[in-house]
């Protein structure tokens, strides 16, 4: 039977409403429908638990709870609601499923297309939520055309408003993940969106609900006013709304503040009613009083929100009303949904009065203490108050909420009828039986006779024996292999404090007598993340930037070198030692596991051989520039991938760390002013970030370092001309431009002249060995590579030149990645007569000069223009000619077509 | 005296009520119970008491010892590959199998229970509480932290 079903007949006996029909095939139905409310209730503890693992945590706790749990509660209730309130037949049943079904996919499509890409997917699932939730409106309306005049019709009214604020939501949610806008109109998008889904979908809901709940839970009768309040609160809540989200997209303030107080004003006509139910009746259960407190976070955060967009351009509302989360969440959504089940599971569990009232009073078991521990939490998790004050405030929240769950399970478990199904949930019974047996038969002599007695204490001796079977069995698992107690005894303790930052652990020696047993508190102080790993074996989790973890090591015997595990930390420098003293720290030979012991001694020897051929199959770089495409906005996804194996010079394949598994990365191109929206993905194994100098932004946001499976946009508008690097941006940056990790944003100067051939060379330093490893970070502090490429192979266009035809106007556009040597260039055979560097021209075709030499410092760019006067080779190359014979070196063949 | 050592109270106190819970009421109240209480009342207090500590352990003390077990063995920096390490990792594995084989014994007792196989049920009752203790045992083996 369906809990507004139990609630006309409990709330309201006096009035003339009938019994409502039973329906309990449906009941049935939506109870096992909760289900999935259930699991993404779970989902949502599970994410909030998993934290920082995840991609965008903080946006799919929300999304998870809000878009998961309680839009799909919301969409089987308002349908259950309509059908009891309205007394019609019930809409078909595949129907509603089929709806559920949609909005859950849809939900997972959201979930994924914006934590794991690609956006279209995202999109698609928005627009999916919002078609599903006016199919779900469309149905309501359809059921109130059905329906006798009634008293509660006016409800419906609420129910389908709700529906339409969800629709606009998800379009606006849409267009967020598919980022059709930027910078403050998006920030504008984003507030509009919270608003709508938060005050719209589940705020009218609530409040739509809150007619009939709020007097059923007081158990009191409806006041008269109700239907009244209810039409005038809708007229001015509903328009509002739609008023205000207006505003904010339109950036006009005191348009949504207006939009905001009709809303707000709507809200305290409903609370008219209520405040009237109140005075007849004091909230005497729990539901009653979490409904109430449940209301008054509503209240708080409607004022506060009132205040932030009273205060603030519409841009800066949305990160204005990040704090006020958890007190909507939490406040608001949760204890409402909390205060609901705590009213209708009872009626749910069905069973009869007497049943009814058992289930009733154990889920109010001490609700007292559960509704301050939870609105206690509240304000804790809201206010800036210190981390310990945050975390009590997380325990006070979430142990509220257990408590209810454990209640729960416990009125779901006592549900069953007894005798049927025993699952672990009843097996403790004989535990105590069989060994009651054992005892009692060992001293209530003469109640049985001998023979009895043994037979019934046989299963309990039968019982002990294969307890201690087992854990033998277990202990023998557990002490296989034990290297057995340490040979070094104890002689002390000491407890020290490293600190791990700036790719160094510090202290980066410890020394301390044999036999102390040392405790490591580890703290990360640095920006990225870093870990310690001693050789013998102890380790401490990933940490953030700020967090901590203790290392507690045996007494101390051998000296125990310890490294961060971090790809390239350990060989650029993050290393420390223990030591026993009285043993010299150098007399032991470092020990060369780990990733990075491998494969660096081969690398000493190698010996660039330029002129052998390339291996078949090899494919040069495509240095032919292709010219800016139409648009102004250019779209593009740069994945970090530092797996990829390539040819970096005649015979000599290296492991090198790319942007879109291409050394160099893509060339983006456009016109002065375009906006250029990359979507950087971390592919790889380790931290990467990126950093584009062709845009100006604050670097902390968009140059971030992101863990493997993480991404982030960032977008630049390129104000400047000129050739421009970008380049990985996580440290140690040697390392990850060394390794490949660079490329070319070439912004047109206005009114560039057509040239007949544009080529670009990024020219690159060439270090061979184990990316990280420690012989090639030596050699990369050092600054002495192992040859020099012109877009990611030495000597490439020797073995591919580069082609031109005499008389035809060639620009070569340059970049210089480094990380430590800049370039030179100059093209034997042919001056150059237009030189355009670092933004400025330099020297021009109708100049009476001309150049040699294009000079680029490292991470510099330009071009040079030149005319070849006749067919013929022509190399092209780094004129310190130390680069030019370890391999900055390539051709231009120059023929007639 | 950090957050960690209260993850690590709530495992330890609920593994002592659960363990002590079983022992109690095996050794102090149903001895009794039997002497003072008829055939049919003994069922009756049995079946409740059972139900009791059984509904107890499946909303309480599985949830919180697997929530603050998991999270003790994450803080510890256990994976999986250091289950099968000797010493921590390798008695903390076999602390888990053994702790899998006490439910698995526990659930086997409540399907005898209700299929009427009272003597197998009360073997996989003795074996599990058994069991638990051998449990705790290997937990005093992990070296303390």
């Amino acid at each position: 039977m369906g809990p507004v079903d139990i609630r006309i007949e409990r709330g309201k006996p006096p009035l003339d409403a009938p019994p409502a029909p039973p329906r309990r095939p449906r009941a049935s139905w939506h109870l096992r429908a909760n289900a999935i409310v259930v699991g993404w209730l779970a989902l949502t503890v599970v994410v909030a638990l998993a934290g920082d693992v995840l991609p965008a945590p903080r946006w799919l706790l929300i999304h998870v709870f809000l878009l998961g749990a309680v839009s799909t509660a919301i969409l089987i209730w308002s349908e259950h609601f309509t059908v009891a309130l309205l007394r019609v037949r019930t809409p078909p049943q595949r129907g509603s499923l089929a709806r559920l079904g949609v909005l859950n996919a849809a939900t997972v499509a959201v979930l994924a297309g914006v934590s794991a890409g690609p956006w279209q997917v995202a999109a698609a699932g928005a627009a999916l939520v919002a078609g599903v939730v006016l199919w779900h409106a469309a149905v309501l309306v359809r059921l109130v055309r059905q329906a006798l005049p009634g008293r509660f019709g006016h409800v419906i009214g609420w129910y389908v408003s709700a529906a339409g604020a969800l629709a606009a939501g998800g379009v606006l949610g849409g267009l967020l993940a598919a980022h059709v806008w930027h910078g403050a109109v998006h920030e504008r998008l984003h507030a509009a969106h919270a608003e709508v889904n938060v005050f719209g979908w589940v705020g009218l809901t609530v409040l739509g609900t809150l007619f009939t709940l709020w007097p059923t839970v007081l158990r009191t009768r409806m006041s008269d006013a109700t239907r009244r309040a209810s039409r005038v609160g809708l007229r001015l809540a509903a328009p509002g709304l739609a008023v205000a989200v207006a505003g904010l997209l339109a950036d006009w303030r005191w348009v949504a503040l207006a939009g905001l107080a009709a809303y707000a004003a709507g809200g305290l006509a409903v609370l008219a009613p209520l405040a009237d139910a109140l005075r007849r009746k004091r909230p005497h259960t729990g539901a009653s009083w979490m409904l109430g407190a449940a209301i008054v976070w509503f209240e708080v955060a409607l004022i506060a929100d009132l205040v932030v967009v009273a205060t603030r351009p519409a841009a800066e509302v949305a990160a204005a009303l990040e704090p006020l989360l958890p007190l909507v969440l939490v406040g608001f959504v949760a204890q409402v949904l909390l205060g609901s089940l705590l009213h209708l599971l009872p009626a749910v569990l069905g069973g009869g009065p007497a049943r009814f009232k058992r289930n009733a009073a154990l889920l109010e078991r001490r609700w007292p203490v559960r509704l301050a521990a939870l609105n206690l939490g509240v304000p804790l998790l809201a206010l800036p108050v210190p981390r310990p004050m945050t975390l009590l405030g997380w325990a006070l929240v979430l142990g509220s909420g257990l408590a209810f769950v454990a209640l729960a399970v416990t009125a779901l478990t006592r549900a069953r009828p007894a005798g049927a199904v025993p699952t672990a949930a009843t097996t403790m019974k004989g535990d105590a039986d069989g060994s009651a047996n054992g005892s009692a038969d060992g001293s209530a002599d003469g109640s049985a006779d001998g023979r009895t007695s043994w037979r019934r204490s046989l299963p309990a001796v039968a019982g002990v024996a294969v307890g201690c079977l087992l854990t033998a069995a277990a202990v023998v698992v557990a002490t296989t292999g034990d290297p057995g107690p340490s040979a070094v005894t104890a002689t002390g303790s000491r407890t020290i404090e490293v600190t791990l930052s700036g790719m160094s652990i510090r202290p980066s020696v410890i020394e301390a007598p044999v036999g102390t047993v040392l405790t490591l508190r580890v703290t990360n102080t640095d920006a990225q993340r870093h870990d310690l790993r001693l050789a013998t074996g102890e380790r401490t989790p990933m940490l953030a930037s700020g967090q901590s973890a203790t290392l507690n090591l045996r007494p101390l015997g051998e000296p125990v070198d310890g490294w961060c595990t971090v790809a390239g930390h350990r060989a650029a420098g993050m290393t420390m030692r223990i030591v026993p003293t009285g043993i010299a720290a150098a007399s032991q030979p470092r020990p060369s596991s780990g990733h990075n012991g491998h494969g660096t001694n081969a690398a000493e020897s190698t010996r660039l051989d330029l002129a052998a051929p390339m291996s078949p199959g090899w494919k040069p770089y495509e240095a032919t520039l292709k010219p800016a495409p139409g648009g102004t906005e250019h779209h593009i996804e740069i994945r970090a991938d530092d797996t990829v194996v390539q040819e970096v010079a005649p015979g000599t394949r290296q492991r090198v760390w790319t942007f879109n598994g291409t050394l160099p990365g893509p060339v983006l191109r456009g016109k002065v002013g375009d906006v250029f929206v990359v979507t950087f993905v971390n592919a790889g194994t380790m931290g990467h970030g990126i950093d584009f100098h062709a845009g100006a932004t604050a670097p902390d946001g968009p140059m971030r370092t992101i863990q493997p499976g993480e991404r982030l946009t960032y977008r630049f508008r390129a104000e400047s001309a000129g050739a421009w690097l970008y380049h990985c941006s996580t440290m140690p940056m040697t390392q990850h431009i060394a390794n490949g990790m660079y490329g070319a944003v070439i912004i047109d100067p206005p009114k560039l002249p057509k040239a007949d051939r544009e080529y670009l060379l990024v020219q690159g330093e060439l270090y061979l060995g184990e990316p990280g490893g420690d012989a090639q970070v030596a050699k990369i502090r050092e600054g002495e590579p192992d040859g020099w490429m012109f877009n990611g192979t030495a000597a490439g266009y020797d073995h591919a030149p580069l082609r031109a035809e005499p008389g035809e106007r060639v620009r070569i556009w340059a970049v210089a990645a480094g990380p430590s040597s800049g370039t030179a260039l100059h093209v034997v055979g042919a001056p150059f007569d237009t030189v355009y560097k670092e933004g400025a021209y330099l020297l021009r075709a109708d100049d009476p000069g001309g150049a040699q030499v294009l000079d680029l410092a490292p991470a510099q760019g330009g071009f040079a223009e030149l005319v070849f006067p006749e067919a013929g080779t022509y190399p092209v190359v780094d004129h310190t000619m130390r680069r030019a014979e370890a391999g900055a070196h390539g051709q231009f063949q120059v023929s007639a077509p | 005296m950090t957050w960690w050592s209260v993850v690590r109270f709530l495992h330890v106190i609920g593994a002592a009520l659960w363990v002590g819970g079983q022992l109690t009421v095996s050794l102090v109240v149903l001895p009794p119970a039997r002497r003072l209480l008829d055939d049919q009342r003994r069922g009756q207090v049995l079946t409740a008491v059972g139900r009791r500590f059984g509904t107890l352990t499946v909303a309480v003390f599985l949830p919180v010892q697997l929530v603050t077990g998991v999270a003790i063995a994450w803080h510890k920096g256990v994976t999986w590959a250091s289950l099968a390490e000797p010493g921590y990792g390798r008695i903390l594995a076999a602390k888990l199998l053994l702790f899998c084989a006490v439910m698995a014994a526990a659930g086997a007792h409540g399907w005898a229970t209700g299929s009427g196989r009272s003597r197998l049920a009360r073997a996989m009752a003795v074996t599990s509480l058994v069991g638990s203790l051998g449990v705790v045992l290997l937990a005093t083996a992990l070296p303390a932290t």
